[in-house]
């Protein structure tokens, strides 16, 4: 049932974006005067009806093939919806969903922790100290090999979480500076020194 | 010059030690940026640009060239082991690399991309050092409307991905065509299908879709009790990691299937506009033709592996010949091996082999001596990262959505590119219920804006005539393709009723 609704919704949704949303804007009128331009709607709209006859075709196989059958009823599927949101899979997409709306406010090192837990969490670890220390210590590895090696400019999140990520690039550009020379090494221990700082002045 | 003074000089400037050295240290930086999702061939080929600003040209192309051709095949590691595509070429390394790695035989499909990717990186060599000039000149000769031929054949794999949902298959490519609409119209900066969201403008990016599709996708299955899972004591492999390579026999009963894809790879990577992702993708549609047990490909056999990696090493040879004798990049990353090459003073074009032939020949000898080294090198590297698979799901699956989850974020830098990533893990999801197929979405995504723009540009010069664009006398390349095609895409369907109508 679940996949003739979905074949449905799909069908009714490109048949609506094919009436409204194909153009957003409108066309130069060099193009629209020229007649051996292909206008920039008719690749689109071409696949799309290309797309609303196929789905057809397939709801009509879809109803064929499950005719009769007990459980090809609404009310059936509708049953299913509660065991779906109370499942497994659910709590994962919620997760990951949150996981990309908070990475900007929250920052990268933040949002790793959480996800790192929760995630780990809903496949089944046990051993919850155990989790918690590895998910630190698998964020510091993935910042210092993004962050630091290859220069990713990851998310630093908003207010002191900010600051805190400025600190930490800091401190990793104190030690990439201490490979360089004494006058670096001289900068990065001020640089330390301007981040112990800032951490203390954080906690305080 | 003559051939053997040219191959003496660029074994002169390879094989010094310090520059064999700089040949494995690139090797290893390639790999690892190739195998890291996010890290893109462009990318690495960028990272590696800041280790070069002061060396001389010369050693410079070398450590350049070893980091492109390296990363290429670094992305096929992560690609196996954990069914993110460390570059999009990668992508249908998946199909079949995550079957095998998944049944315990990681070391058998890594030792295949590896090997594959070799034999493709030098194969394309050599077509590169010999055959540059004429090549260039058959590629000139390529218009919009075989270029559009050539795309539409990669098209043509969606009616055999799935022989028991051909339907399904066609309406998953034509999804993914659509999503390739998705933004400013490339021709005349028309916005279309933005539903007035502002991060959509740009258009919908193919790693995050490729992330979310393969690699977050399948963390979803795991997390579903319903379905099949590995315990979650066990890593990817059930616990056991068998490292163990393939075998001759295995390697030998895969020589055609190296030896065409490596061909194609190379003749694809000269196209200008085409690139490793769709001469991967052609590849493994055509050896799914080609092959006598088409229904085994994407369960996990060598040849898809083998397909796939010779023919997108392949192309990155393929690439650098437009690049060094036309001075036209083949692709994003030749066009920042270009920059770095001009910055050292190097004249790309026709002039280059006349005037600096040395730059040629010890581009040459540093791709031989990469792909060689190659396999060694990444090996190694391949077995460390194949012992990750023995680390508890709970553990593993929560690092693959990191990796995947800044593979997304890192390509532009974008928080919506996360958001499409997730949107595209749900989407593998319902896909899977519906019997829509992943593989022909990403299809349609990766060849839908070169489809539809030399489409667009043949239509204009044909005088919008469409029978003009693909007519046997002005372009009989594009006729044969398109003949080529249309017998591709109606044959699965019409031989079963041949068939049923003979019995």
């Amino acid at each position: 049932m679940f996949e003739l609704i979905l074949n449905v919704l799909l069908f009714v949704f490109f048949g609506w974006a094919f009436f409204t949303h194909v153009l957003e804007a409108p066309v130069p009128i060099k193009v629209q005067k020229n007649p051996y331009a292909l206008q920039p709607d008719a690749w689109p709209k071409a696949i799309i009806i290309l797309l609303e006859i196929c789905l057809l075709i397939n709801i009509i196989k879809i109803i064929k093939k499950n005719k009769g059958k007990e459980d090809f009823t609404l009310g059936a599927f509708c049953a299913t919806i509660p065991n779906f949101f109370k499942s497994k899979l659910f709590i994962g997409i919620v997760i990951l969903t949150v996981a990309s709306f908070i990475l900007e406010p929250l920052g990268f090192m933040v949002t790793s922790f959480l996800v790192l837990c929760a995630y780990g969490w809903l496949l089944g670890a046990k051993k919850y100290g155990q989790l918690v220390i590895a998910s630190v210590c698998i964020t510091f590895i993935l910042y210092i090999i993004f962050s630091g090696l290859l220069s990713v400019n990851l998310p630093r999140g908003y207010g002191f979480l900010r600051d805190f990520a400025l600190a930490l690039e800091n401190i990793v550009q104190s030690v990439k500076n201490l490979f360089g020379g004494k006058k670096e090494a001289a900068d990065a221990a001020e640089t330390a020194a301007v981040v112990f700082n800032t951490v203390r002045t954080m906690i305080g | 010059m003559s051939m053997g003074q040219l191959l003496a000089s660029g074994a002169a400037a390879v094989f010094s030690p310090s520059m064999f050295l700089m040949v494995c240290v690139a090797i290893v930086l390639g790999t690892v940026f190739g195998a890291l999702p996010g890290v893109s061939a462009t990318m690495a080929v960028a990272l590696g640009l800041t280790f070069t600003y002061t060396m001389q040209p010369i050693p410079a192309i070398v450590f350049l060239t070893a980091i492109y051709c390296s990363s290429i095949t670094g992305g096929s590691i992560t690609a196996i082991l954990f069914k993110i595509p460390g570059v999009p070429s990668s992508a249908p390394t998946t199909f079949d690399g995550y079957p095998m790695a998944q049944r315990g035989e990681a070391g058998k499909a890594l030792g295949v991309a590896l090997l594959a990717s070799a034999f493709g990186g030098l194969v394309s060599a050599i077509a590169m050092f010999l055959l540059s000039q004429p090549l260039t000149a058959a590629a000139l000769q390529f218009g919009p409307s075989d270029l559009f031929a050539v795309t539409f054949l990669g098209l043509s794999i969606l009616t055999c991905l799935d022989s028991d949902h051909i339907l399904t298959c066609i309406i998953s490519g034509l999804i993914g065509l659509l999503l390739a609409c998705i933004g400013q119209d490339k021709m005349y900066a028309v916005q279309r299908l933005t539903f007035g969201s502002k991060q959509l403008f740009a258009g919908v990016e193919m790693i995050p879709v490729l992330i979310g599709l393969f690699a977050i996708t399948e963390v979803f299955n795991q997390t579903n009790p319903k379905k099949h899972r590995m315990s979650a004591e066990d890593g990817v492999g059930g616990g056991a990691v068998n490292t163990k390579m393939p075998s001759l026999a295995e390697i030998l009963s895969i020589k055609w299937t190296l030896i065409r894809c490596s061909v194609v790879g190379t003749v694809v990577g000269i196209l200008p506009g085409a690139g490793a992702t769709i001469a991967s993708f052609m590849c493994y549609t055509m050896e799914t033709k080609l092959s006598k047990y088409p229904e085994k490909f994407g369960t996990g056999i060598i040849d898809g592996i083998a397909a796939s990696e010779a023919s997108n090493n392949a192309a990155t040879g393929g690439a650098m010949v437009p690049l060094l004798s036309l001075g036209i990049p083949g692709g994003n990353a030749a066009a920042v091996m270009m920059s770095a090459l001009t910055l050292k003073g190097v004249q790309l074009g026709p002039l280059l082999l006349t005037q600096q032939p040395t730059y040629l020949s010890a581009t040459f000898m540093s791709m031989i001596v990469t792909n060689i080294l190659m396999v060694i090198v990444a090996m190694g590297i391949a077995k460390v990262f194949a012992q990750i698979l023995a680390i508890p799901y709970y553990y593993l699956g929560p690092i693959i959505v990191m990796l995947a989850l800044i593979g997304s974020y890192a390509n532009q830098m974008a928080i919506a590119d996360v958001q499409i990533m997730v949107i595209a893990g749900v989407l593998g999801l319902l896909v899977k219920v519906c019997h829509f197929n992943s593989a022909a979405i990403v299809l349609g995504l990766v060849l839908g804006s070169m489809c539809e723009q030399n489409f667009s540009r043949a239509y204009l010069m044909s005088k919008a005539n469409i029978f003009a664009m693909f007519s046997p006398v002005q372009h009989p390349i594009a006729f044969v393709l398109i003949i080529a095609c249309i017998a591709l895409l109606v044959s699965p369907v019409v031989m079963p009723l041949i068939r049923k109508k003979k019995a």
